[in-house]
């Protein structure tokens, strides 16, 4: 095995032992080259769109756009990730306009969970908001003929010593952000910050207030059904016969759908196929099969089930010492220890 | 037909009487604020004022509503100029994933128009039905009473004081 199959990101994960938390992480840097290939993995989901201006755009007015395959979910990351933009481009969170995932606009970065969202896409737009402000002082640097640690980027401008400034939007010409995502410029020291890290309010809370569309089920969308699916009674039961002639010609059901033990129906309103879901499912005739443990003897049950052995790799953290060569050992827990069982059956 | 006053709107509508009023106000008047939660009338996610009174819109038929006066989260403001209580929700920043926050604001409504000046006890009781799955009871709470203390402060006429 080598020493990076060791610490490779797929092994990542909290693991329990000696009753102490170890988190055991990568020690792989951002831009580390990938094993064997030589190339250079670009930070955070850069990786998966590493084209500059699928992150942030600057139209010729100096508008700020920036995009994220991630989604608002409630957690605050469209707040979050203006701070981060801002941050880096020298301008306020208000001034920037965000895209969140959306098929035909964002950068495709999969599913919005697992805490990736400021790990993966915060990344990303940070070097990209990083590169775009690099790209436009060098441009700025030409334009007025001065080295560039006489620029800075301040409020939607680089602004030169001597007090010149040009607006972002006259240095974007020629498709200034149509390159390629380096990962490489610097970022802004942490003790340097004026918007992360600062307490802002959150961008999403004023809709959620006021009855604004803030969920997937606020989209309406012209011509759209409803529909609901009926659940089957107990697991492995399968659908006998149904007999859904009545049911088709409830109010506003346009269609009642079987295959095999699915079932789902299709309405004009959300409460015509609630209405009929229910008149499916009192309809429907299920064989039943048992095939759960008693909850009595669920423990009995469980103990009596083939085992796996679960190793699990561990390794110990010391500030003196490198990590440890990886050990062995079984994790074991007794539920049983821990609920009456008069709990169980209730 | 039915007839009901939504956020001060006379609605006319066609639908099966035992349609809960929920599904009225999201699909028939495409009123956001209302949320499906457990449909059992045990979260408050759908509450709304029924002639002053919070109630769970999910479980109320719309045919027992004839002529009711109905305010839903929309009726408090709007996202430009919010309402006392939604204002005191974005000051406290008083939301994480927001799902129950209308049913929250909505219920506190119809506490602070009978009583401006509740006490924590008041404010902790009266809201025990609505759940926040998140835990954001604690800002919810410093909300409601932010509110109170504005209403407090500003003296209109009864009525018109959390609008």
């Amino acid at each position: 095995m080598t020493a990076l199959d060791r610490l490779s990101p797929s092994r990542r994960g909290f693991l329990l032992g000696g009753g102490a938390l170890i988190v055991s992480f990568s020690l792989l840097p951002p831009l580390a080259v990938a094993a064997g290939t030589g190339e250079r993995k670009l930070p955070g989901s850069l990786q998966r769109d590493p084209q500059l201006n699928s992150w942030i755009r600057i139209d010729e007015h100096g508008v700020i756009t920036v995009f994220t395959g991630k989604c608002e979910l409630g957690q605050g990351i469209k707040t979050a990730l203006l701070q981060v933009a801002a941050e880096e481009l020298g301008v306020t969170p208000e001034s920037i306009r965000l895209v969140t995932a959306d098929t035909a606009l964002t950068p495709n970065e999969g599913y919005t969970a697992g805490s990736h969202s400021m790990q993966d896409s915060g990344t990303a737009l940070r070097y990209a908001a990083a590169q775009a402000r690099s790209l436009l002082m060098g441009a700025a640097a030409a334009r007025l003929g001065v080295s560039i640690d006489r620029l800075k980027a301040h409020d939607g401008a680089v602004v030169a010593d001597d007090g010149r400034r040009l607006g972002f939007g006259a240095l974007v010409k020629d498709e200034a952000l149509h390159v390629a995502a380096d990962g490489r410029s610097a970022l802004t020291d942490a003790a340097h910050y004026r918007v992360i890290g600062m307490p802002v309010h959150r961008v999403d809370i004023p809709a959620k207030v006021s009855g604004g569309p803030a969920f997937v089920h606020d989209l309406r969308l012209p011509g759209m059904l409803h529909a609901r699916v009926v659940r089957p009674p107990s697991y492995h039961a399968t659908l006998l016969r149904i007999d859904t002639s009545t049911i088709a010609k409830m109010p506003g059901v346009r269609a009642v759908h079987r295959d095999g033990n699915y079932l789902a129906v299709i309405a004009e309103r959300e409460y015509q196929a609630i209405a009929a879901m229910h008149a499916l499912g009192k309809a429907a005739a299920w064989n039943e099969t048992p095939s759960l443990p008693e909850p009595d003897q669920i423990f009995d049950w469980l103990t009596s089930q083939p085992a796996d052995r679960v190793v699990r790799r561990l390794a110990r953290i010391s500030s003196r010492q490198p990590i440890a060569a990886p050990t062995r050992c079984m994790l074991r827990s007794d539920h049983r220890a821990r609920l009456p069982s008069s709990k169980m059956a209730s | 037909m039915i007839t009901l006053t939504v956020n001060g709107n006379v609605q006319q509508l066609a639908v099966d009487p035992e349609t809960p009023l929920l599904y009225v106000l999201r699909g028939e008047l495409a009123l956001n604020g209302a949320k499906f939660g457990c449909g059992l009338g045990q979260c408050g996610a759908c509450t709304v004022m029924i002639d002053g009174v919070a109630v769970n819109s999910c479980v109320t038929p719309v045919g027992t509503l004839h002529g009711r006066r109905i305010v839903t989260v929309e009726g408090l403001g709007t996202r430009e100029q919010p309402g006392v209580l939604p204002q005191a929700f974005i000051d406290e920043q008083a939301a994480q994933c927001g799902y129950c926050i209308a049913g929250m604001i909505m219920r506190a409504q119809a506490l602070l128009e009978h009583n401006k000046a509740p006490s924590d006890t008041e404010i902790r009781t009266h809201m025990e039905p609505n759940l926040c799955r998140c835990g954001t009871h604690v800002r919810i709470f410093r909300a409601i009473r932010r509110a109170s203390e504005t209403l407090r402060h500003t003296a209109t006429p009864q009525g018109e004081t959390a609008r």
